[in-house]
């Protein structure tokens, strides 16, 4: 079966940690995205698991295959590379042809084989033009169709849509999810956009300075986020996060203060909100502070204001209006926050 | 029709195209002086008289009843055996481009692709070598050479070139496999390749016209050598170039001078003919950064 576990894998380059202690079990024809900032290690992970890249320490399993030492090729992966890595001396039927020809598959089969997987992909009129007479989405079409013209036990991609323009980027992303879903290969998919990690996976992986921040559902990412981090990082805008002190259920920042939490917990914290969950109100609200700003997205309006140090926003219907500086009401009843320890981060139980 | 913008003042169209006339003439003049020179005898080519009689030929007639006298070529090709410096000079530089090449594209590839700081200082260090005059490596083999009993022979001399010409193929070629992007070997690789068939299957393709214009520069170094060919090599081994240049200090009797400008313009020859075959790759090599995915 083509399951990937990875026992506490870590690359050390001299005293610097780029991954420490990676340990994850990906399940057969699960679509995993890898996701964080850029240098959180992420690349890193991935090109360990293609052999690009040498173990320090740990383990990495493809099936009952303990990979560690064996060479790029003999791992029955493919991938496909952000610059696209084509081969711009071939055509587009030659690049997708090559991993064929160099795997030595019959060469009876490899042209329908070929034909196939350009099918998939929407290449089939442009087999005969070479990779620089091509767009930029019909290039990444082609390393897709390289990777998978071969029936691999595992899709590695990293970063498959950082070149492309942000509305190729969506039809492509969900090609990709679609050529998954059909294929059904374990899938391992790099991105530093929430977004697309939200949109394909199965299941994120969340990643910061080489270590796990958080595994789950994108649902269980977005609204149970394991630490300020994840907070922080996941969502558009990102959850509020506003420190304070905790005393008997009660939350209280400069400006703000929030009753009836049920934590046992007291101290030093930092609550989270989603500005979606919150609403605008006209009395009673938990902030009555100046509008900072009034963003127009469309299908909403933000308000933002700005409590202590932190910028806090709250989502309000599309048809709202304020002027800046106006007294706006904003109601964050206890149900919807989230509560962190502020020294480590991490989400404290039963908000 | 030109549009404005494109439309030069008269006075700079002049300057440029003087200038352009300019060193044409100084560029051309002399090979084309020497290749009609080198179908008169002496007299003319050489004339105390008259340099017109360069033109005419005057001499030429009286002596043999035409314009115009292959003698230079025939004493030369035949009373001479130019032909076998020309038979040397092949064997010296197809064996000093192949070498060059085949250790310059494995250790640019190598250099371009480590990630160790040692090669700053390989390249570094084959930065100086290839600044030394070429006779410092001479004269340090020589008196080795001769103990050894292997001078005067062609492999003693293709290595001294090969070893003078490698810092600079792998320079060059360093320059230009940094010049194609990583993720072109590794996609190989995950595709199935090992390093090697990535190297011979995927990057040398793309680094053919790299590979073409560091291989004209080498062959053009083996092919020009003065230095170490006339040290090195026995009368009858001599390359070209040393042998034109015994022409010209030895054989100083009547007419004989005249084999030496034959010989030039016969080793002029398979110059143009080179050029002109791999005139696009040079070109394409030269401006590199011409692998664009």
């Amino acid at each position: 079966m083509a399951q990937l576990r990875l026992v506490n894998v870590t690359k050390a380059y001299g005293d610097y940690v780029g991954v420490r202690g990676f340990s994850l079990d990906i399940k057969d024809q699960e679509f995993l995205v890898l996701l964080g900032p850029s240098g959180c290690g992420k690349s890193t992970t991935m090109r360990m698991i293609a052999g690009l890249e040498d173990v320090t320490s740990g383990e990495i399993w493809l099936g009952d295959r303990m990979v560690n030492n064996l060479e790029p090729k003999d791992r029955d992966i493919s991938m496909v590379f952000q610059s696209y890595g084509l081969y711009p001396n071939m055509t587009v039927y030659e690049n997708i042809r090559f991993p064929l020809k160099v795997r030595r598959v019959p060469a009876a089969q490899q042209h329908d084989m070929v034909m196939r997987a350009a099918q998939m992909v929407e290449l089939t009129e442009y087999l005969d033009r070479r990779p620089a007479a091509l767009s930029g989405g019909q290039r990444q079409r082609v390393a897709l169709g390289r990777a998978i013209v071969r029936k691999p036990t595992v899709f590695l991609m990293d970063e498959p849509l950082s070149n492309l323009d942000a509305k190729l980027r969506v039809s492509t992303r969900a090609q990709i999810k679609n050529l998954q879903h059909t294929l059904k290969t374990t899938t391992v998919y790099v991105t530093h956009d929430q977004i697309e990690a939200m949109t394909l996976a199965d299941r994120v992986v969340v990643m910061n300075r080489g270590e796990i921040q958080q595994v789950g559902t994108p649902t269980d990412i977005y609204d149970m986020p394991a630490n300020t981090f994840v907070a922080g990082f996941i969502g558009s805008p990102a959850m509020n996060l506003i420190e304070g002190t905790l005393a008997n259920g009660s939350f209280t920042a400069e400006g703000l203060r929030i009753d009836g939490l049920t934590t046992a917990h007291s101290g030093n914290v930092t609550l989270g909100f989603r500005a979606e969950d919150a609403t605008i109100t006209r009395q009673g609200g938990q902030i009555a502070a100046p509008v900072y700003s009034i963003e127009l997205l469309g299908e909403a309006s933000m308000i933002s204001y700005r409590i202590g140090g932190a910028l806090v926003s709250v989502k309000a219907a599309k048809d709202y209006r304020a002027a800046i500086g106006e007294i706006v009401e904003a109601s964050i009843p206890a149900g919807i926050c989230h509560l962190f320890d502020t020294a480590s981060g991490k989400r404290l139980g039963a908000a | 029709m030109k549009n404005r913008a494109e439309r030069q003042p008269l006075p700079l169209m002049l300057l440029c195209w003087g200038f352009v006339l300019i060193w044409l003439i100084t560029a051309a003049f002399p090979f084309l002086w020497t290749l009609w020179g080198s179908f008169k005898v002496e007299a003319d080519f050489f004339s105390y008289a008259d340099w017109m009689n360069a033109v005419t030929g005057t001499r030429t007639i009286q002596q043999t009843g035409s314009a115009f006298t292959g003698a230079g070529y025939e004493g030369a090709w035949v009373e001479q055996r130019f032909w076998l410096a020309v038979i040397n000079t092949a064997i010296v530089t197809v064996c000093v481009v192949v070498i060059s090449l085949t250790i310059g594209t494995l250790g640019g590839y190598a250099l371009a692709r480590s990630g160790f700081r040692y090669t700053f200082w390989i390249l570094i260090a084959a930065l100086i070598f290839r600044a030394m005059p070429h006779v410092t490596l001479v004269s340090g083999y020589l008196l080795p050479f001769f103990q050894l009993n292997i001078w005067g022979y062609l492999p003693t001399t293709i290595i001294v070139l090969v070893a003078i010409n490698q810092p600079f193929t792998l320079w060059m070629l360093h320059s230009f496999f940094l010049s194609i992007p990583k993720d072109l070997d590794e996609s190989a690789m995950v595709d199935g390749c090992t390093r090697f068939q990535a190297f011979r299957l995927v990057i040398i393709p793309v680094m053919w016209p790299g590979v073409v214009t560091t291989g004209l520069f080498s062959f053009l170094l083996a092919y020009n050598d003065f230095t170490v060919t006339s040290m090195l090599l026995t009368q009858e081994n001599q390359t070209m170039v040393p042998k034109i240049a015994s022409f010209l200090g030895t054989v100083q009797a009547e007419n004989k001078v005249m084999y030496a400008v034959a010989a030039v313009v016969s080793a002029m020859g398979p110059l143009f003919v080179l050029v002109l075959f791999f005139q696009r790759q040079i070109v394409s090599g030269l401006t590199a950064g011409a692998v664009k995915g």
